[in-house]
C-alpha cells in the first residue's frame, strides 16, 4: 500500500471505531457476537485499561467516552509529568491519556492531543466539554507533520499509534523538533522480532490491527536514535503471542491471508509490545 | 470585556505553541464565532504557505495541505 492509502485505511477504521463506541484496535469483526471484544481482552474498555496498568482512581478521572480501550497502555509515562508541564500525545484518540495528563500538569500546564481521525477528535472535544477542562486542546493533524511549535513540549507520549504510520522516521524527527531540550519521549508501540510474511504485510486489515505496519524492533530503535534522541531505554517488553489469536481481528487476518493456525501462532511470537523512553539532549 | 478576555486566553492557549504543519511558520488567527472560552469558527493562516487551516466546531484542522 502507498503511504496515502495507508493513512486513508487507518483513518477510516479508527473513525468507525470512534463512532461505534466499541473497544477495538482494528476493523470491526464480521461476527456480531464478537462485536465488543478485541485484542484478546474482555468487553469493557475499563477492564481492558486496568489490564494495561491504569488504576481505578485514574480511570475515574476520565470523562465517560474518552476511554475506548484501544492501545497497548502506557500509564507509567504520565507519572513523570510535573505541574506546569506542556504535554503532547501523538494519536490521542478519544483522549484517555490527555485527560489523565491534564490532571497532572494542572491549570498552569497544557495538554495537546493530535489525531488525524476527525471522529476521534470530535469525541475528544465532547469529552473536554463534559470534563470542563481548559488546559487541554485537540488538534486534527498528522503526527508526521505536527502542528506544534519547535522546542515547546516537556513530555510526549504515544500509545500504540506510531506503528500505524507509514513514515516512522518523520514521526520521531517531528517529536524531536517539538520537544524542549531535555524533554522526554515515552512511547508504547508494537514492534516485530522478525519479519512478517509477505501476505501479512500486504493485508490492509493487518495494518490497522497494528501488525503489518510494525517495524523490526532494532530498526525501529535505530530510527529513534537517528532522529537525535539519546538515553533510549526500554522499560517494558511484552509478547503479544497467543493473545493476538483471541482477537477476532486475527481471525479475519488469518482468513484473508490464508495461513494455518500453526503459522498464525508462529506469527504471534514475533509481535511484541514495547515501552521505551528517550530524551532530547540539552545540547 | 469578558469576551475580550476569553479571546485573549484562547488566542494565547491556541497560538502559543501552534505552527503550520508544513513549513512550521507562525499562523495568524481570525475568529468568526466564539462561545464561552472557545473559538468555535475561524481560521489559522500561514503567511509563508498562504494556506488557511479552518477551525470548525472548535477544532483546528491542521492536516497538511498543498501550497496554494
Amino acid at each position: 500500500m502507498k503511504d496515502e492509502e495507508v493513512k486513508k485505511v487507518v483513518r477510516k477504521n479508527y473513525g468507525d471505531i470512534a463512532l461505534k463506541n466499541s473497544p477495538c484496535c482494528g476493523p470491526q469483526p464480521v461476527n456480531p457476537s464478537n462485536m465488543n471484544s478485541c485484542c484478546g481482552a474482555p468487553p469493557s474498555a475499563d477492564d481492558m485499561s486496568k489490564k494495561m496498568g491504569y488504576s481505578e482512581e485514574e480511570l475515574a478521572k476520565i470523562p465517560e467516552g474518552a476511554n475506548l480501550g484501544l492501545g497497548c497502555g502506557n500509564p507509567v509515562a504520565l507519572a513523570s509529568l510535573k505541574e506546569g508541564d506542556t504535554y503532547l500525545d501523538l494519536g490521542s484518540g478519544a483522549g484517555i491519556d490527555c485527560f489523565l495528563a491534564a490532571d497532572r500538569v494542572g491549570k498552569s500546564g497544557k495538554v495537546i492531543g493530535v489525531d488525524m481521525t476527525p471522529e476521534m477528535i470530535d469525541r475528544a472535544r465532547e469529552n473536554v466539554k463534559k470534563a470542563g477542562l481548559e488546559n487541554i486542546e485537540f488538534r486534527l493533524g498528522e503526527i508526521e507533520h505536527l502542528p506544534v511549535a519547535d522546542n515547546s513540549v516537556d513530555v510526549i507520549t504515544s500509545n500504540c499509534v506510531i506503528n500505524l504510520s507509514p513514515d516512522k522516521g518523520a514521526v520521531f524527527r517531528e517529536a524531536f523538533r517539538v520537544l524542549k531540550p531535555g524533554g522526554k519521549l515515552m512511547i508504547s508501540d508494537i514492534v516485530l522480532l522478525k519479519q512478517l510474511p509477505e501476505a501479512v504485510l500486504k493485508s490492509a486489515e493487518a495494518y490497522v490491527g497494528c501488525v503489518s505496519g510494525a517495524m523490526l524492533k532494532d530498526e525501529y530503535l535505530d530510527v529513534v536514535k537517528e532522529s537525535g534522541f539519546t538515553d533510549i531505554e526500554i522499560v517494558g517488553e511484552t509478547s503479544s503471542g497467543n493473545v493476538w489469536l483471541n482477537d477476532p481481528l486475527a481471525e479475519s487476518i488469518i482468513k484473508t491471508i490464508g495461513i494455518s493456525m500453526e503459522e498464525a501462532k508462529e506469527l504471534g511470537k514475533s509481535i511484541v509490545s514495547i515501552k521505551f523512553s528517550a530524551v532530547k539532549p540539552k545540547i | 470585556m469578558e469576551i475580550i478576555a476569553a479571546v485573549d486566553r484562547m488566542k494565547r492557549n491556541l497560538m502559543e505553541i501552534i505552527c503550520c504543519p508544513t513549513c512550521k511558520g507562525d499562523l495568524a488567527l481570525s475568529v468568526r464565532k466564539e462561545e464561552a472560552n472557545e473559538i468555535v469558527q475561524g481560521s489559522l493562516t500561514c503567511g509563508k504557505c498562504h494556506v488557511d487551516y479552518p477551525i470548525e466546531e472548535g477544532i483546528p484542522n491542521l492536516l497538511p495541505k498543498e501550497k496554494k
